[in-house]
């Protein structure tokens, strides 16, 4: 249950891995009594993803006995190529980011709608904006996260339940080592400050950084030629 | 039976939000109805007029069994015995009782409290000292069970102690039989006395428990934190007064959702308060009782934030902590509209009572202070380093982790409380909060 100062008492992260949910985790503000469960690929909390009566199972789990009130869904991969033009790695990223993440949300949020409290918060991108000849395979999958969660987020009106969305733009983390680094790049604490704004905000949506939101305004209005132009660079 | 829809409702301290189902239930053939009828995994929750101040009476998800119309009250002006429903309210029975020159030995500082929440709370009064907890003038209550059945219990019962501060995890508490007292009047003796710190207030306390029937001291808890304010001591009088028709019936606007608590305009009305003049002589029983009743709504200038109340009690020797408290408040910059301390006399022996021998100071900050919940935490480990504890039906932000430690028998109290409700039908947020059962 959340306390009066609306603190959550029990947290799980799914990409227990993840460098952004973990920091998000590690920078609410520190409470002893919390429970914070790590769900990730090893431990007592392991899951694999992709597995559909795996996701059952754990979800199940979670809620025996105790109420969740704060789940972040941190699950994705980039997969090796980043245009994910080799099949087998789209593929992937299209089972874990989408057709995983969109079964997870729908699994924890109809537990938390029986509770008649608790909320989400989702791990989208920035690069769901407008797709871009080097990751429009891995921006499908989050636009496709994006929208469902976005639809999800009004459906469960009334209900108890909240979704907040975060939109990352590039962060230096595990999963983008060896990338070259674009404008607006922010470190995993950084990302991690914009996560817990997202879950005190009464908006759907936080951009991280903030100025990605107009960065993204602009995108969607450049003609494709230019468009084309300045995200090759 | 009347069930509404799933509505947003909220404790005193507006602080927590919560969505539930309502069932207003007609009378006690009803309750035993929807028990029933079962219900979804979130359960039921008895409440009445939701005056706690956190989530006790919450239960999202779930039902709120509302029971305002189980109001029947019924005096034996001969034995001084109330047999009383439990949606009655201490306003109400103090009227009632009035009528035959007999008043219920236990009030707290609001009257709107019901029978069920004053058993569920083991409220006490600036009495406690002479008199102890409500439970210790209840002769008999009556309980729905999970099972449906309906039980009566006395004090030789341990379910009878397991349902008093038990805050309506045992059942439903449907009827009551409480011992009133006699009084000559409609009026309270009083005598007021400004002191100017915290050791002279508590010396005064000290030497006054003999003489009189009820005190507690008034505290500034703003600006130097010395710990002054006014100390009132009183004892049942002999002259009726007459109630004036609709005075002191203040209330407080919609205020927008604006908190106008400010360390300025707390300073601002301690000051005043701490200034008026000191009364002496005869006072209203209710007014005098009740003060926090004088302005109804009175919760809502924290604004939409909300605020809490945070109240404990600690050994007498332990005066120390008090220092300490008022240092790291001053250091939040955090003001307290009113403090109010007492002092409290023997124990009920009910696990999950709250007053036991000692000190009792009672705070309500806003949760917006920064660094407020930190500071509590930090100092709920000293207080139970101290051997203190917390007033659970007002807390809303306790670690689960320090219960044991401030209820050195609460698992004796699950023990029987699980074989009251083996389905855990019973259930509040503050229960889930705190993994109470």
């Amino acid at each position: 249950m959340l306390n009066g100062f609306k603190n959550p008492g029990r947290i799980v992260l799914i990409g227990g891995e993840s460098d952004i949910g973990l920091s998000i985790v590690a920078q609410l503000s520190p409470d002893k009594s919390r429970e914070v469960i790590l769900v990730g690929r090893t431990g007592e909390w392991a899951l694999d993803v992709t597995d559909k009566a795996a996701r059952e199972r754990v979800v199940e789990k979670l809620f025996v006995g105790r109420d969740l009130d704060l789940a972040i869904i941190a699950v994705g991969v980039l997969g090796k190529d980043p245009t994910l033009s080799a099949s087998d790695n789209l593929v992937q990223a299209m089972d874990v980011n989408y057709l995983s993440t969109v079964h997870l949300l729908s699994l924890i949020s109809d537990r938390m709608s029986n509770q008649a409290h608790g909320k989400i918060l989702v791990i989208s991108s920035f690069a769901q904006v407008r797709p871009r000849d080097d990751n429009y395979g891995y921006g499908s999958t989050k636009a496709g996260l994006d929208f469902y969660a976005r639809g999800l987020s009004s459906k469960l009106k009334g209900t108890g339940v909240t979704i907040k969305i975060l939109r990352p733009g590039f962060v230096k983390s595990k999963m983008t080592e060896g990338l070259a680094t674009p404008p607006f790049t922010i470190t995993t604490e950084e990302c991690g400050r914009y996560g817990v704004v997202a879950l005190k905000s009464k908006k759907l949506v936080t951009w991280a950084p903030s100025i990605l939101k107009y960065v993204s305004v602009l995108f969607n209005s450049l003609p494709l030629p230019i468009f084309r132009k300045i995200s090759q660079r | 039976m009347r069930i509404t829809e799933s509505q947003i409702v909220s404790g005193w301290g507006n602080n927590f939000h919560s969505l539930a189902t309502r069932a207003a239930i007609a009378n006690v053939a009803e309750v035993a109805e929807l028990v029933s009828m079962g219900t979804t995994n979130r359960g039921l929750l008895p409440v009445g007029v939701h005056r706690s101040y956190g989530d006790s009476g919450l239960n999202s998800g779930g039902t709120l069994v509302d029971l305002a119309e189980l109001n029947q009250i019924a005096i034996d002006a001969h034995t001084g015995i109330a047999t009383v429903g439990a949606g009655v309210t201490i306003a109400e029975l103090e009227r009632a009782a009035l009528a035959h020159s007999l008043f219920p030995p236990v009030v707290p500082g609001t009257w709107n409290v019901t029978m069920g929440g004053a058993i569920a709370a083991d409220i006490h009064g600036k009495s406690h000292h002479k008199t102890g907890s409500f439970s210790q003038s209840v002769l008999r209550m009556t309980l729905l069970l999970s099972n449906g059945q309906l039980v009566t219990y006395f004090p030789h019962d341990q379910e009878f102690w397991a349902t008093v501060g038990g805050l309506g995890l045992t059942g439903i508490v449907t009827e009551l039989q409480i011992q009133l007292r006699e009084v000559q009047s409609n009026s309270v003796d009083v005598t007021e006395h400004r002191v100017a710190n915290l050791s002279a207030m508590l010396e005064l306390l000290r030497n006054s428990d003999q003489d009189y029937e009820h005190t507690v001291a008034w505290i500034d808890l703003s600006g130097d934190y010395r710990g002054r304010g006014v100390v009132s001591l009183g004892n049942y009088g002999s002259k009726s007064l007459r109630e004036k028709e609709g005075s002191g019936r203040l209330s407080v606007p919609d205020l927008a959702g604006i908190n106008f608590i400010t360390p300025l305009t707390v300073k601002a009305f301690n000051e005043l308060w701490f200034r008026k003049p000191v009364k002496n002589g005869a006072v209203l029983l209710s007014k005098y009782m009740h003060p926090l009743d004088g302005i109804s709504n009175w919760n809502r200038i924290y604004g939409a934030p909300g605020f809490l109340q945070y109240q404990f009690v600690v050994d007498e020797g332990k005066e120390d902590i008090f220092e300490r408290l008022f240092a790291g408040l001053r250091g939040l910059k955090a003001s307290s509209f009113l403090g109010v301390l007492k002092k409290f006399g023997a124990a009920a022996p009910a696990p999950l009572s709250f007053p036991r021998p000692g000190w009792t100071l009672t705070l309500d900050y806003s949760v917006t202070v920064p660094g407020l919940e930190k500071f509590l935490q930090e100092f709920d480990e000293e207080l139970v380093t101290a051997g203190g504890r917390v007033y659970l039906i007002k807390d809303s932000r306790l670690s689960p982790a320090l219960l044991p430690a401030m209820y050195p028998q609460i698992e004796q109290w699950r023990e029987i409380q699980r074989a009251m409700d083996p389905h855990h039908l019973w259930q509040s947020d503050q229960s889930r909060r705190l993994q109470l059962c």
